[in-house]
Parts: C-alpha cells; sequence; structure tokens
C-alpha cells in the first residue's frame, strides 16, 4: 500500500513514542550531536568563572595588585566565550525542535494522505487538529534533551572532579546529595502531572464551550439565550478557577522546593566548607569555589527535572501522533489495471450506468445515492467496470480515469484558478471554460481579483452555492472518462441549474456520466434514468417514461404534487 | 491563511487593559509584590554570610563562630524556601484570577459582537482568538507572570543590595549592566511584528494539516496528495523561516546580556579588589558585592527564558483585546418606541458588499401574514434582501421598517419578537435537550418544549434516553433532527414575522418533505417571506418576487406571473422539466 503515494525516503515509526521520538533524532543526528556537544561545553564551562573567582580571591587574599587586574580580565572573557557557546546551543537546539516538529507534521500529513478516504471512518479529525496545533511543539520541546540534557550529566562530573581535587568529603556530601534531591524532586513532579490532569480536562471543558458557543454565536443572536450561555460559561470558569488554586498549591511547593532544597543544600555545604577553611584544611579562595560549584550545580539538576517533564508530556503527545500513523486503510488496496471502456455496473443494486451515456440516478434519500457513488467509483467494494471489481484497480491508475464529485468534497486554499485546477496546471482559458460550464462565470467577476481571488479553506468566503458550482467546475475541468456526480445542483436556484444541465451534457457528451439528483431539470437531460430506493433498483427509463409508469417517481420528484401531465409531456400553459 | 477581519489591539489599548486588570485586584497583587520582595531579600543573606564567614576565616575565629554563621545560612535558606513559596502560591492565583476574569471578558464580548462582524471573520479567526490565544495569555498570567515578576523584585532587591554594601561598586556594576536594558529594548521592538508572524506561520501549519485531514477523502479522489504535500511543505518553510526571524532576534539580545553580565562582575572584582588592596573595603565586602552580581543572572535568565513567551502573549492578549474594539462598535443607534403594528415596509433600499452594490433600489411592502417568495438567479440579491428584513444589516440607503420603526434600530430582544431569519445552518450545543430550546424561550415549560416538538413532526424524542434531559453533547443528532430543532426554536420564540433562507435545499427529498411540514407547522399564523430555489415554495405563495441584478423585475402570484410570460414563466418551465425544442 506504501507505494501508493509514499515519497519519503524514511518512513516514520509507528511502533510507540520511544521508538517516534528516537527516530526524530536519529532523522537529525548530526545537528543533535552538535547540539549535544554545545550543550555539555557550555554547562561545563558554568564551572569556569566561580573557578577563577576562587583563584582570583586567593590572589587578592595574598596582595598581588597584578592578578587582581589578570583574573578580572579572564572573569569577563569566559562569561564572553560562555555567551558564544550558549547562543550556538541555543541555536543549534531550536532547530532541532524545528526538524522534531516539522518533521512530525509531513509525517502526519503523509499518512492521512496514505489513509485518503478512509481516514475518517479510521479516526476522528480532531486528533489530527490536536496533534498540529499542540502535540508537534510538545515533542519538539522534548528533545531539548538531547542537548543541555547531555550537557548537565557531563557539567555533574566534572564538577565531581573539581570538588575532589579540594576535599574528599566535600565531594561525597555533594555528589550524594545532589542525585538524593532528584529523588525527591522526581515524584514530586510526577504529581503535578496528576493534579493537573484534571484542570488539563476541566480547560478542555471550558475551551469546548467556547467553541461551542462560537459555533452558535448566530443562533444566539437571533434569537437569544446569551445570558444563560455567558452565565453557565463563567460558573464553569470559575470552577476552573477553584480547580486552578489546588494546582497553584501543589505546583508552588514544588516549585519553591526545587530552588529551596538545592539552596538549602548549599548552604549545608558552605557550613561544612567554611569549618575546613577554619580549621586550615582548604584556602579562603577553595571555599568561594565550593560555593560556586555547588551554586553551578543547580542548573544541570534542573535541567535534569525540565527534561523528565518535557519528555513525560512529550510521550503523551508521541502516543497520540503514532496511533495515528498506525492506522491502516480499511480496504485492500487494488493492483488491478484499468479496464478497456465499458458498462459501470453496481452489483448491489443491479444499476447499471452504459459506456458513453449520461445516466441520472433518483434516491429519496441521499445517503443511498451517495453509498451508490462510493461503489461505482471504487472507493466501497461492490460494482463492476467491464467485468472488473473497480475496487481492485490500483488508485492512482483508477482516480485519474475516475472522478468522484460530491458535495462535501474539500476546498482547499488557494486562488480560484488552483481550486478549480486541482492537480493540474493553471491554464486560465480551461478555467474559465470549467468555470462556464458550471455557471459559475458570475464568480470570476464577483471576487475582486478575478481568478487571482485568494479562496479561504473550506471556501469559507464564498456562499454554498458558489462552493458548489466551483466543486461542479474542478470536477468538469478534470475531464475523468467517467465523472460520478452526487446532486451536483442541490445549491443552486432553478435557472442556473437549468444552465448548468445543458452544459454538463454537452461538455460530457459520448463519456461516462453518472449523476444523482431529483431534480426534473437534470433528469430530463438524462439519456437513461434510474429510481433507486435503499439498496434496490426501482425502475428504469427516461424522465417522460417514468413519469408517466411510475407513480413513486413523480410524487418524488414533484414532491408529491406533479404539475399536471400536460406540463410534462411538453404541452405547457404558455 | 485569512486575512484578520478583526482587529488587533493598538499597543496603547494592550497597556490600559493589562493596567485595568491589575488594578482589578490590586490588594492581591500588592501582597504578591510585598512578600516577593521578602523572598528575594532572604535569598540575599547567603552571599553576605559568605562574606562574613571569609572575614571570619581571615580573622583567624574559632569553629564555634563559623557554626554560628553556618547555623544562620541553613536558616536563611529554610526561611527563603517558605517564603518563597508563599509568595510562588499568591502569585499563582492572583495569575488564576486574572485568567478566569479575562476569559469571562472574553465570552461576554464575543457575545457582543455584531452578527455581521462574526460572519465576515469567520469562525475560525474568533475560534483562534478565543481557543490559542485565550489559553496562551492564562498559561503565562499562571505561570509566567508570576515567575518573571519574582524575578523584577529579586533583580531590584540585589541591586540595592550592592549599593547598600559598597555605594561605588553598587554605582559600577549598575553601569556595566546598562547595556541589558537598551538591548532588551532594542529586541522587545522588533520582537512583536516578529512573533506574531510566527504564531500565524506556525498556525497556518496547524491549518493545512488539518484540512488535509478533513479533505483527506477529496484529496484521494481528485489526486491531489502532491498539491497538498507542496501546500505542506510551504507552509512549514514558511513558519521555518519566521522562526528563523525571531532566533536572529534572540542571537543579538542573548549574548549582549551574558557579555554585560560578565563585564559587570568582572569590573566589580577588579574595583574592588584595587579597593581592598587600598585598603578602603574589607575582603568579604568585594566577594559579597561579587556573588550579589553573580546572582542577578538568576532572575535575569528567568526574564530572558519567558521574555518570548512574554511577547507572544502579549501580543496574543492584543488579538484578544482586539474583540473589545470590536464590541464597542455596537453603539449603533437602538430604539425603545414599539413598532405600531406587524406591517413591514421596504423603500428603495441599497446594500452594498465592499463598494459594489448587490441591491439597486428594492421597494416592497409586505402586509401581515402574507406569504412572500423570492426567487431568482445566484447573485440577484435575495439572501441580502432577507438580511435586511430579518434586521441583521443595515440598508446603505433606504429603509426597512416594522410597524414604522426602522428594524436594524430594534434591540435584538424585541428584533427576535417580531421576526426571525432561519438559514440552512443551525447549531446545535453540547447541552441538554431543554437547554437548546429555551434559549429562544427562557420561561416555557417542558410542557411548552415539548408540544413545540410535537408541532415540527420531531417523534424522535420519544427515543432518547432522558427525554428533554437529554445531553446532545454526547447523543449527536441528525441533520433533520438539528433542523427540527431549529424550527421548534423558532416556534418558541414565536416572532410575527419569519424569513426563510433556502432552509430546505440540502436536505434529501425525504428529509425535507418531512421538513417542509414541519415548516409548515412553523409558519402557521404568520408573515412569511421566503428565499426559495425550489419552485414547488415559490408556487403556494400569496405574492412572489423574481429578482435580478439587485432589483425586483416582476411580482405577483403564480398564476399570474406565468400567464406573464417573463422570467419566472420561464424559470417555471424549465424546472418542470421541459427540454427546450432545439435540443428534441
Amino acid at each position: 500500500m506504501a507505494s501508493f503515494v509514499d515519497t519519503e525516503h524514511t518512513k516514520a515509526p509507528s511502533r510507540g513514542p520511544w521508538t517516534f521520538l528516537t527516530w526524530l533524532v536519529l532523522q537529525q543526528r548530526r545537528r543533535v550531536a552538535l547540539g549535544a556537544g554545545l550543550g555539555s561545553a557550555w554547562m561545563m564551562g558554568l564551572v569556569v568563572p566561580p573557578y577563577l573567582l576562587s583563584r582570583a580571591v586567593d590572589g587578592l587574599a595574598a596582595g598581588h595588585r597584578d592578578a587582581v587586574i589578570w583574573w578580572s580580565v579572564a572573569l569577563v572573557l569566559t562569561g564572553a566565550a560562555l555567551a558564544g557557546l550558549g547562543i550556538w546551543r541555543h541555536r543549534t537546539m531550536t532547530q532541532v525542535r524545528m526538524d522534531a516538529a516539522f518533521r512530525t507534521v509531513s509525517a502526519v500529513t503523509d499518512q492521512a494522505l496514505r489513509l485518503g478516504a478512509t481516514l475518517s471512518r479510521r479516526t476522528r479529525t480532531g486528533e489530527v487538529v490536536a496533534i498540529g496545533i499542540g502535540d508537534v511543539w510538545t515533542i519538539g520541546r522534548s528533545l531539548t534533551v538531547t542537548g543541555p540534557g547531555v550537557g548537565a550529566a557531563l557539567a555533574y562530573l566534572v564538577i565531581a572532579v573539581l570538588l575532589l581535587q579540594v576535599s574528599v568529603l566535600l565531594a561525597v556530601v555533594v555528589l550524594a546529595g545532589v542525585p538524593f534531591l532528584a529523588l525527591i524532586l522526581g515524584p514530586a513532579l510526577g504529581r503535578l502531572q496528576n493534579v493537573g490532569a484534571s484542570y488539563r480536562s476541566q480547560q478542555g471543558v471550558l475551551t469546548g464551550r467556547i467553541v461551542d458557543i462560537i459555533g452558535g454565536l448566530a443562533v444566539l443572536n437571533g434569537l437569544g439565550g446569551k445570558e444563560i450561555y455567558a452565565g453557565r460559561f463563567r460558573r464553569e470558569s470559575q470552577e476552573l478557577q477553584r480547580q486552578g488554586y489546588q494546582v497553584g498549591r501543589v505546583t508552588s511547593v514544588i516549585q519553591a522546593a526545587g530552588l529551596g532544597l538545592p539552596t538549602l543544600f548549599l548552604a549545608v555545604v558552605v557550613w561544612l566548607a567554611a569549618r575546613l577553611a577554619a580549621e586550615g584544611t582548604i584556602t579562603v579562595g577553595q571555599l568561594v569555589a565550593v560555593y560556586g560549584y555547588a551554586a553551578v550545580l543547580v542548573v544541570p539538576v534542573s535541567s535534569f527535572i525540565e527534561s523528565a517533564v518535557d519528555i513525560s508530556r512529550a510521550l503523551v503527545a508521541g502516543r497520540r501522533v503514532t496511533d495515528f500513523l498506525a492506522l491502516q486503510r480499511d480496504d485492500d488496496m487494488g493492483t488491478a489495471s484499468l479496464p478497456s471502456d465499458g458498462d459501470l455496473i453496481d452489483t448491489v443494486s443491479g444499476v447499471c450506468a452504459p459506456a458513453g451515456k449520461l445516466t441520472v440516478i433518483a434516491t429519496a434519500r441521499q445517503s443511498d445515492a451517495a453509498a451508490l457513488v462510493d461503489r461505482l467509483g471504487g472507493l466501497r467494494p461492490g460494482a463492476t467496470w467491464n467485468g472488473q471489481p473497480v475496487n481492485e484497480v490500483h488508485p492512482t491508475v483508477l482516480r485519474q480515469h475516475v472522478l468522484v464529485a460530491d458535495n462535501d468534497a474539500a476546498l482547499f486554499a488557494g486562488t480560484l484558478a488552483e481550486v478549480v485546477s486541482a492537480r493540474g496546471d493553471v491554464d486560465e482559458s480551461a478555467v474559465l471554460q470549467a468555470l462556464h460550464r458550471a455557471a459559475a462565470d458570475d464568480l470570476v467577476h464577483a471576487l475582486p481579483a478575478g481568478l487571482a481571488s485568494r479562496v479561504d479553506s473550506g471556501g469559507r468566503n464564498l456562499s454554498g452555492g458558489q462552493r458548489q458550482r466551483i466543486r461542479l467546475a474542478r470536477a468538469s475541468l478534470a475531464g475523468p472518462r467517467v465523472l460520478l456526480a452526487v446532486d451536483p445542483t442541490s445549491a443552486v436556484d432553478a435557472a442556473t441549474e437549468a444552465t448548468i444541465a445543458r452544459r454538463l451534457v454537452r461538455d460530457r457528451r459520448g463519456a461516462t456520466t453518472v449523476i444523482t439528483s431529483t431534480s426534473a431539470v437534470m433528469l430530463a437531460e438524462a439519456d437513461q434514468v434510474h429510481l433507486v430506493g435503499g439498496d434496490r433498483l426501482i425502475a428504469s427509463g427516461t424522465h417522460a417514461s417514468l413519469m408517466r409508469d411510475e407513480p413513486a417517481y413523480a410524487a418524488l420528484v414533484f414532491r408529491g404534487e406533479a404539475p399536471d401531465a400536460r406540463v410534462v409531456d411538453g404541452g405547457g400553459p404558455s | 491563511m485569512t486575512t484578520p477581519l478583526l482587529p488587533i489591539a493598538l499597543p496603547a489599548q494592550v497597556r490600559r487593559a493589562a493596567a485595568r486588570l491589575v488594578s482589578a485586584d490590586r490588594p492581591a497583587f500588592a501582597v504578591v509584590v510585598v512578600i516577593s520582595c521578602a523572598a528575594a531579600a532572604a535569598g540575599l543573606v547567603a552571599p553576605w554570610l559568605v562574606g562574613q564567614i571569609i572575614n571570619g576565616v581571615q580573622a583567624g575565629n574559632g569553629v564555634r563562630e563559623i557554626d554560628r554563621l553556618g547555623l544562620l545560612l541553613v536558616a536563611a535558606a529554610a526561611g527563603q524556601f517558605v517564603i518563597g513559596y508563599g509568595a510562588r502560591y499568591l502569585g499563582y492565583r492572583f495569575g488564576e484570577r486574572t485568567s478566569a476574569r479575562l476569559r469571562e471578558q472574553l465570552v461576554d464580548r464575543m457575545m457582543r459582537l455584531p452578527a455581521r462582524t462574526v460572519e465576515r471573520a469567520g469562525a475560525g479567526d474568533l475560534t483562534s482568538r478565543a481557543t490559542t490565544d485565550a489559553g496562551l495569555v492564562a498559561f503565562v498570567l499562571r505561570e509566567a507572570a508570576p515567575e518573571v515578576l519574582f524575578a523584577l523584585i529579586q533583580a531590584v532587591i540585589i541591586i540595592t543590595a550592592v549599593l547598600l554594601l559598597s555605594p561605588p561598586l553598587g554605582a559600577l556594576g549598575l553601569i556595566a549592566l546598562l547595556a541589558i536594558p537598551l538591548s532588551l529594548r532594542w529586541y522587545l521592538h522588533r520582537a512583536r511584528p516578529a512573533y506574531l508572524a510566527e504564531s500565524a506561520a506556525n498556525a497556518e501549519v496547524a491549518d493545512v494539516l488539518a484540512t488535509t485531514a478533513a479533505g483527506a477523502r477529496t484529496i484521494e479522489v481528485l489526486g491531489l496528495q502532491q498539491r497538498r504535500r507542496a501546500a505542506s511543505a510551504n507552509a512549514v518553510a514558511a513558519a521555518r523561516s519566521a522562526m528563523l526571524q525571531t532566533l536572529r532576534l534572540r542571537t543579538v539580545l542573548f549574548p549582549t546580556i551574558d557579555i554585560s553580565s560578565a563585564v559587570a562582575v568582572g569590573a566589580v572584582f577588579c574595583v574592588g579588589g584595587l579597593l581592598y588592596l587600598d585598603q578602603a573595603i574589607s575582603l568579604g565586602t568585594v566577594v559579597a558585592a561579587t556573588l550579589y552580581l553573580r546572582q542577578l543572572s538568576t532572575p535575569i535568565d528567568t526574564i530572558l527564558i519567558w521574555v518570548e513567551t512574554l511577547q507572544s502573549s502579549l501580543a496574543s492578549f492584543a488579538r484578544i483585546e482586539g474583540l473589545a474594539c470590536q464590541a464597542g462598535d455596537l453603539t449603533t443607534t437602538t430604539t425603545t418606541t414599539a413598532p405600531l403594528d406587524h406591517s413591514i415596509v421596504i423603500t428603495d433600499v441599497y446594500y452594498a458588499y465592499e463598494d459594489i452594490d448587490v441591491l439597486n433600489g428594492v421597494s416592497l411592502e409586505v402586509q401581515a401574514g402574507e406569504r412572500l417568495a423570492v426567487v431568482g438567479p445566484s447573485g440577484a440579491g435575495k439572501t441580502t434582501l432577507a438580511r435586511l428584513i430579518a434586521g441583521i444589516d443595515r440598508p446603505r440607503a433606504g429603509s426597512v421598517t416594522v410597524g414604522g420603526i426602522e428594524m436594524a434600530d430594534l434591540p435584538p430582544e424585541q428584533l427576535r419578537e417580531h421576526v426571525i431569519l432561519v438559514t440552512q445552518e443551525h447549531h446545535i450545543f453540547a447541552d441538554p435537550l431543554r437547554d437548546n430550546l429555551t434559549i429562544a424561550a427562557s420561561h416555557a415549560t417542558d410542557h411548552q418544549l415539548l408540544c413545540a416538538l410535537r408541532d415540527v413532526g420531531a417523534d424522535w424524542i420519544d427515543e432518547l434516553p432522558d427525554s428533554l434531559d437529554t445531553d446532545l453533547g454526547t447523543h449527536p443528532l441528525s441533520g433533520a433532527q438539528a433542523q427540527h430543532i431549529a424550527l421548534a426554536r423558532v416556534i418558541l420564540a414565536d416572532p410575527h414575522t419569519l424569513v426563510l433562507d433556502e432552509a430546505t435545499s440540502l436536505l434529501d427529498p425525504t428529509a425535507a418533505r418531512h421538513t417542509e411540514r414541519a415548516l409548515a407547522a412553523t409558519v402557521k399564523g404568520r408573515t412569511v417571506i421566503a428565499v426559495a430555489h425550489r419552485l414547488h415554495t415559490a408556487r403556494h405563495a400569496d405574492r412572489i418576487a423574481m429578482m435580478d441584478a439587485g432589483r425586483i423585475t416582476e411580482l405577483g402570484a403564480h398564476h399570474e406571473l406565468t400567464a406573464a410570460g417573463g422570467a419566472y414563466a420561464a424559470l417555471w418551465k424549465a424546472w418542470t422539466g421541459i427540454p427546450s425544442k432545439r435540443q428534441r
């Protein structure tokens, strides 16, 4: 199945979030290695200023005037070098995060394209929306661990070595104390996640409420009820605030501990060191150095903790991504080659669409029509084309020749010309002709920049009738061997419908075309009309013969109030 | 990306709005500031004590003296922990309260937005402001604002401490740090547009992904895979370059700040050291001042970590406050006079979209109880006319009145007693069925609600698990059922006039038949103005208005117009499916 759309060199793994995160790292291993190197150098470099300062204090205590100046210069230069390392690291890590986020976007896009028509049957679109808005950035952020995270571990080791040179006792206290702190703080952070969970879910409810209100603003504007909704929102907002206070209590303890416990620990270390200095075991400069080292150690430790939080969040986000990537199409992608022209037959209902003819199908329920067209178009099993099951034809080939056009078809953002051209290159005169066939010429004049006017995604800036005609123009321009259109004129007025019907017939002359419609205008143009109810073919004929012989048909087309027979027979009152 | 039709607040408006938020909770804010000061001060005790210890060691003081100072050091750290917790917790509560206030205000403003503005801007922009932007601002208020405030206080206290310890060293440090506010100014000046562009570009990436997923079927059917992949790649490329732009700004800012801090530490140590050698100050003072300045990097880093989030949240805040600018537009003249009767008079009305007139002098009188159908080709101005009659839009020239009162002057709660526009779009709230109905009639009894549902033929309510209490958020309805609810709401609202705009066109014939029945129940005893594009609705109307190019070209009953042989007659012939002679 992958051959059909997958042009990526490496496919994103879908086994689980850990595998996925690892893949994101491996895809940019050089950049990540650079980030790790810079992160380590920077973090270890943080140790240098306290070391220099300690030497400077010793020099000062010894009364060397020159030394004071040189040590000061060294302090400034080291600071500048660290600033350079720091920004280089930040630049590298930002690009690492961007790469991970965008690579995730591209993997999810590819998967959405791979799933195609089956996507909506396998998952909710909302899942993908959530991935695009938040998850990709959560995942990107977690890759920070590869840079500063690695650096933190190395910095810890360097500080250990330096401390050992000062005093074994101090080294043991510091090296054991810091991991101990991390162990105390670690579970507390886990608790933060749990406390936050119910807050976040309430937050989600509230966001959903806002979206719901926006969706219903027109209703609230037209009918009232704003006070009710504003009041309800306020109550729910207050509830969230109450939960927020609880989260705040835990968060504050943890954050205060994150800073306070290392400070407390630092105080104990300095106290110990001061006693050693008082006893003459270490110098004053070394005392200052110990203070500096222990203070610097806060950076790698908090970096570890931050990374742990980032990763725990990224695992949740990554799970959503890999769950989506693991989805399979629910149909077997066909491999058969395209049949030479022949009749399309729906084996379920027995409807036959003869090659080169216009067949119009009338159904009482639109869902029946949609299901029938899906079968004929090979989107679901059940139809044959010249004896070949349609859904078993290789999809890339099939889609070049068979086009299903329905009213739910998406319109993507672009210029009017691009939207109508769909996959083809923009040929303005062809686009204009297609718009003419769909009786949408007025659109070109109505829009400010003609063919270059912007169509928003979903055609939000157009009316329902305009959207429908653009879809029809798009289908017409594609010029498929087989065109299957579901009720293509449902949102246009009677006059426009007549124009479309006339032009469509002329355009599709000699090509296989199936249209579902209950409009007399469309039915009258058909070479053959089928009346279908559920999955059953009820009657076939022409519009005139069915009007005469099938009361059910007349009832359907004229909604139970058929104009008198004279009109249908063509002898109208005019 | 759509052009933002909703405004974005200007920097001055943003500042005023932020000041209002703080002053709304002034006592709490003051307490947060005071406690933060205490916590920051406690943090300063440690370097001072280290300085004292060094002095003590140099003076050859015994271990007992050192122990006393060491104990103080530990006590200071513990104090810092406790007060730090208090400061954070109170700050957190303040942020939480403020973000609640902000989102409640946002919803209130959304409710006050003119209907026209909402429609033109589309739900997308509004939704992203109300969710993404409001979410970011709430996050910043909760997490970042207290931390940044704390950091600012910490920085001020540290600088004050150095100044107290040794005024010349403090002054020197301040001068050396001057580059920081200067570079921050440079940065913040450029950051706003850059971060706005970044978040817009990221939103575009998310939007392309979302539309690709939503349109996956269409992509397969039309073979648009390559196109969508390219669209995604373009959006990603734009987002990447927007992010690199902000990264460039940070590349200037971060090193400047780091280097200034290093220069300050070096200069203070150098000058302090020379002063010590000249015996002007003690070694302990030099060390303490140097350590303080090094400690300054903690609050500066905190500010830097948040400054970009703060900046983008400020951009988000500007987008949220932009709604206030628009909601303020609602000061249209409203009248308090009640209409005299139910007749609707349209006099020489003009209406323009983007300077192009779509109505060119329409005049029409609709008597109470009359049924009028409006027909005509797309773009004839039918929907525009419907919206003017429903009082949603105001004509550019001419007037639309009900009982002698200008329709658009009526306040919404009065307007809906007179006329309601029924369109294809109907929204079902994710709430119990009862709440979905009572929006139209807040005091209606259950019996009235059930009657309204029966009237529109919503027999399916018997199958609902909890009748009126059924939560429609967890129990979604079909399109036809949703339409039933929309119509039941209209019955409950009970206006004397209904404007129907293409209400049944997208339904399949079976559903349409049901809807027509429901519609018949809804329109009973009311004036009806129906924009019809299926002619069977028009046929039974008392009068039919044929529109073309923003004018009414024909007006009369069905039999009159068909007999007249004009545009309507031609339309009628086409609709009944009589192929034209030349094709035979």
